[in-house]
């Protein structure tokens, strides 16, 4: 029996199809990327070889340092915004009636399935200055209603709770799947100590929820880090630079400014910061469980 | 009136002639070349030359990429229009046409450039910003220029598509950018079109006082407010706008003082709120939509929006109102009234590698015959063509189209290619982002023309 | 008595208005996009949160069907998305059985090579693929979207069904062994039923990201035969600039097919989704 699970003909029948897809489509192109990042190749005609003039010039180049910022803002709004109120919602939605709580999260997880393409076109229309609907509301309630919502100043916020909306959902989902997994007696205990619901939330949810909080976080830093479609749609980056990410950012030299060896610079760069953003995080969250 | 409507109704059965014949094409081309064609191959033959070749060919497909996406109206619906007409006229060619949104179309041609199958005609713009990178990559076939000798390219409207002398492409259309604005609107509340920029600006404050938006601007595309400017330049300093700005560009020197007067217009315009809240943020289509639903009073944009008079899906009451007035004179600027911000820019190719070249020039030469694209756009009041249109004046055109014939006529000076498409493709984005961020003031005047100098450095 | 009773209608109240407040946040824009699709195009000037059309513009919705290639782009985007959903899943559950169940020195190398994909972000091989793609003469087709899919996806539904395998017991496999089973069928009959719940999982999220995707297609397609279904709403907006309802239309028409198909299998897709949470 033995022999047979280390049957090596066996296995790579088994590994290879996954391994040839993962060197094709993605360690491939990798590899290209670091290639034309040393090169000034403008997408037509020939390359030269410029050696790390690209990486000297994307160290100084503010648009992409404003794209990794914009990237940290989203991720601190993930985590401190839409995370905390997930829980808390997940929390509440758990006291409901079996009944209720299934339309609730049905309604909650809906925008989820739509496709961002629709997401970024409804909202742009939402935050439209002059006949959207967020100003339709502000001036409904009394207001001007002449904000201009994607504005410079306001256009990372308005990104921001585009990204909260659209994946509020999938994060209240699974905050209430761990809570739902909490032992009941714990919380019958609770009860019998005493114990309000502020402090049975405090006190007893939300440590028990640390492993799914820190999946979350490290889920919801890397999407504020790979961030481009809802982006690209809605603001392309602007105005300016403002509401730059990466992905666009890298998008935009290549294809606009017909830089592909800065646009493939920046590949490389955004896949080290990804992998390394990765890392950083589960060697915190394991050092504080050890 | 009826006259256009008959035209309209022609073009139309040919569209839906052609839609219809989308549906098999992979069957139909090859059937009729073997039935009815061969027969009536010799009558034709003597006749025509351009057919001849073709007609006895085999099945041929011509890939075209246009910046046209809609394929029923304006622009698109003239090219869809002709190639229909070719098609009818030369069954074994088939056409095959993919079209998307400027933007999207230049990322894409760009990303078919870095690869090896480029469609075999494509639209172009025959301005430095786009075609010098294109054509010095090589991905452009050379046209012989004697060729078009008699098809009556107005003047140097072909110079923009040629380099060291040979030519690549031919454009489509003289383009004028104006102030469209709703006439009635004007009438009803006593707005008289301003003789000088300080009258627009005033202008601007009373429209606003009546709460209604003075101009429509479409500043997330960030072109038009880069044209704005070179309007503001062509009106300060007159003639030579286009020499200045490009021995700015090979110079990175941005001080001459026209510059800094020309974006400090453009920052005023924006601080007078003559454009509408959040105009850095409204694309093409809203800033449109706003002034053909009687949101604004004005629209700024090019002569080739001279269709919406004719556009059904707009309001009468604002279609037949439309009417336009260009930049108006600033004081102590020595442009005068009739110095017109003008160019040739779109326009189409033939791709180098091209799988089926000849057939595909041979397609461009049949748009480009004067009865071709110049006849149709302009009797549709669809756009201006860059070759002389007058012989087929109708006198059934739209106050828009007589407008702008007077225009043209008058002209004492037109700009040439506007500031951000004369760099390089880099040094355009750079222009272009500088210039929303002037707009919004997210950087000084002084700091643009630094920002514009270090786009040419690189 | 009571006070249970006191409790139950004030915390009731408040717990309710919360959950429904959220509830019209997460719901009223895209009632707000259902009521403007079949209105006219004017009336999107109107200062109203909603209106009630005059006469209900149904036609918009025929325009957005024909003209935005419905049927055929939603043909596209349920094939390319099924199979890369099977796919994904038929590798896992091989790669996930040879490196947990199966004796080999390399196995912890591979599993670990496959699970860094997880960290590379998809957009970062946007160019190069396309250089790649072009030089083989893939791009145009189907597998130009169908790699990428399934390798970004392969790395996520590895790590879920390598999860769940390891809970599975031994036993049984083991004893099927005896009766003289091989690998592959001991996978097909014994295994992969055990991992219904996984696959459940794994398919969801598969189909959820890739659905979302356009950036690629975009990119790798020219000619509307694999076109998946965002672009009728991409296309539209070039083709109907002006005409704000048919736009309306063509989003919430695009958006249909899966809200449908949510709200049917709502159940099991609330439970996919959680799976994947515990075990992630």
């Amino acid at each position: 029996m033995q022999k047979a699970y280390s049957n090596k003909a066996v296995i790579l029948s088994l590994v290879l199809p996954g391994l040839i897809t993962f060197v094709f489509a993605i360690l491939a192109p990798i590899c290209l990327s670091v290639y034309y990042g040393f090169t000034d190749f403008s997408g037509m005609g020939e390359a030269t070889f410029i050696g790390f003039a690209n990486y000297k010039e994307l160290f100084h180049d503010k648009a992409f340092g404003r794209s990794i910022l914009n990237s940290l803002f989203l991720a601190i709004g993930f985590v401190f915004v839409q995370h905390p109120l997930a829980i808390i919602t997940a929390a509440l939605l758990e006291r409901m009636g079996r009944k209720a709580e299934g339309f609730f999260r049905c309604v909650y997880f809906l925008p989820n399935v739509i496709s961002v393409a629709v997401i970024a076109y409804l909202w742009k229309f939402i935050y439209d200055p002059n006949f959207g609907l967020l100003n339709n509301i502000v001036k409904l309630f009394g207001g001007k209603g002449d904000i201009n919502w994607l504005g410079s100043g306001n256009a990372i916020w308005s990104v921001l709770i585009v990204l909260i909306w659209h994946g509020f959902g999938w994060g209240m989902l699974i905050y209430y799947t761990g809570i739902k997994n909490i032992d009941p007696t714990l919380y019958e205990a609770a009860a019998i100590d005493g114990a309000d619901n502020k402090i049975t939330f405090l006190k007893i949810t939300l440590p028990l929820m640390k492993p799914v909080i820190e999946v979350n976080v490290t889920l919801a830093v890397i999407s504020a880090l790979k961030q481009m479609e809802t982006v690209y749609l809605l603001t392309n980056g602007g105005p300016g630079n403002e509401t730059q990410f990466m992905a666009n950012y890298l998008y935009k030299q290549a294809f606009s400014s017909f830089r592909y060896g800065y646009g493939n610079s920046i590949s490389v760069v955004f896949v080290i910061i990804c992998v390394f953003a990765t890392a950083v995080l589960n060697r915190i969250f394991k050092e504080r469980e050890a | 009136m009826k006259m256009k409507k008959a035209i309209a109704a022609l073009l139309t059965a040919t569209m839906i002639f052609g839609m219809t014949g989308c549906g098999n094409k992979t069957e139909a081309p090859a059937a009729k070349d073997a039935g009815t064609e061969v027969t009536s191959d010799a009558a034709e033959e003597a006749a025509a030359d351009t057919a001849n070749d073709t007609a006895s060919g085999e099945a041929v497909t011509i890939k075209v990429f246009s910046n046209l996406p809609d394929r029923t109206s304006g622009q698109g619906l003239v090219e869809q229009t002709l190639f229909n007409m070719y098609m009818e006229e030369n069954p074994n060619v088939t056409i095959e046409v993919e079209a998307l949104d400027d933007e999207a179309y230049k990322t894409k041609f760009k990303a078919y450039a870095a690869g090896s199958s480029m469609p075999d005609l494509v639209s172009v713009w025959g301005q430095p910003g786009f075609i010098d990178e294109v054509i010095d990559a090589g991905v452009l076939a050379e046209l012989n220029e004697a060729d078009y000798a008699d098809y009556g390219f107005i003047n140097g409207s072909l110079d923009g598509f040629s380099k060291d002398g040979k030519l690549y492409g031919l454009p489509r259309n003289t383009d004028v950018m104006c102030f469209f604005y709703n006439q009635k609107m004007f009438d009803d509340n006593g707005w008289s079109v301003p003789q000088t920029y300080d009258e627009l600006l005033a202008l601007g404050e009373q429209i606003n006082a009546a709460g209604i938006i003075p101009v429509a601007m479409d500043g997330a595309d960030k072109w038009p407010l880069a044209i704005y400017i070179t309007d503001a330049m062509e009106k300060i300093d007159g003639s030579g706008v286009m020499a200045k700005t490009h021995d700015a560009i090979a110079n990175a020197d941005f001080s001459d003082p026209t510059f800094k007067q020309a974006a400090e217009m453009l920052k005023g315009s924006a601080d007078a709120r003559l454009f509408q809240n959040g105009f850095e943020v409204t694309d093409y289509g809203t800033a449109q939509n706003l002034f053909t639903n009687g949101q604004a009073a004005m629209f700024y944009m090019g002569s080739w929006e001279m269709s919406m008079a004719n556009n059904q899906d707009i309001p009468a009451e604002i279609r037949d109102n439309i009417r336009v007035f260009l930049m108006p004179t600033v004081e102590g600027g020595k442009g005068k009234a009739t110095d017109i911000s003008a160019w040739n820019g779109g326009g189409h190719s033939v791709t180098a590698n091209a799988a089926n070249k000849e057939e595909a020039i041979k397609l461009l030469n049949y748009m480009y015959r004067p009865d071709g694209w110049t006849k149709i756009a302009w009797e549709n009041g669809i756009c201006m063509s860059a070759q002389d249109f007058s012989a087929y004046a109708t006198g059934n055109e739209t106050e828009v189209q007589k407008q702008f014939m007077d225009v043209i006529a008058g002209a004492t000076n037109m700009s040439g290619t506007p500031i951000n498409d004369m760099g390089t493709s880099d040094f355009k984005t750079q222009c272009e982002d500088l210039t929303q961020e002037l707009s919004i003031g997210s950087v000084t005047a002084e700091e643009y023309l630094e920002g514009l100098a270090g786009a040419c450095a690189q | 008595m009571e006070k249970i009773a006191k409790k139950f209608t004030i915390g009731k109240v408040v717990l309710w208005t919360i959950l429904i407040i959220v509830a019209v946040i997460q719901l009223f824009p895209l009632i707000w996009l259902l009521d403007f699709s079949v209105a006219s195009s004017n009336d999107m000037f109107t200062s109203g949160l909603l209106i009630w059309p005059e006469p209900f513009h149904f036609d918009n919705y025929v325009k957005a069907f024909v003209d935005g290639h419905f049927l055929l782009y939603f043909k596209n985007s349920m094939l390319i998305n099924t199979l890369a959903v099977l796919l994904v899943i038929t590798i896992s559950i091989g790669m996930a059985f040879a490196c947990t169940r199966m004796h080999w020195k390399l196995s912890g190398l591979v599993k670990g090579l496959i699970l860094l994909g997880m960290m590379i972000p998809i957009h970062a091989t946007l160019l190069p693929n396309y250089v790649i793609y072009d030089k083989i003469g893939l791009t145009d087709t189907i597998w130009a979207l169908l790699i990428p899919y399934v390798a970004f996806s392969l790395p996520q539904g590895l790590f879920l069904t390598c999860g769940f395998m390891e809970s599975v017991p031994k036993e049984i496999e083991e004893a099927a062994m005896i009766d003289g089973c091989g690998i592959y069928r001991i996978i097909i009959v014994v295994v992969a039923p055990m991992l219904k719940s996984s696959v459940v999982t794994v398919a969801i999220m598969t189909f959820l990201n890739n659905w979302n995707e356009f950036m690629m297609a975009s990119t790798y397609l020219s000619s509307p035969t694999w076109k998946t279904l965002p672009f009728s709403v991409l296309e539209f907006t070039g083709l109907y600039s002006s005409n704000y309802a048919v736009q309306f239309a063509v989003m919430a028409l695009t958006a249909a097919p899966v809200v449908i198909l949510y709200i049917i299998l709502n159940k099991h897709i609330t439970k996919g989704v959680a799976m994947g949470a515990v075990k992630g």
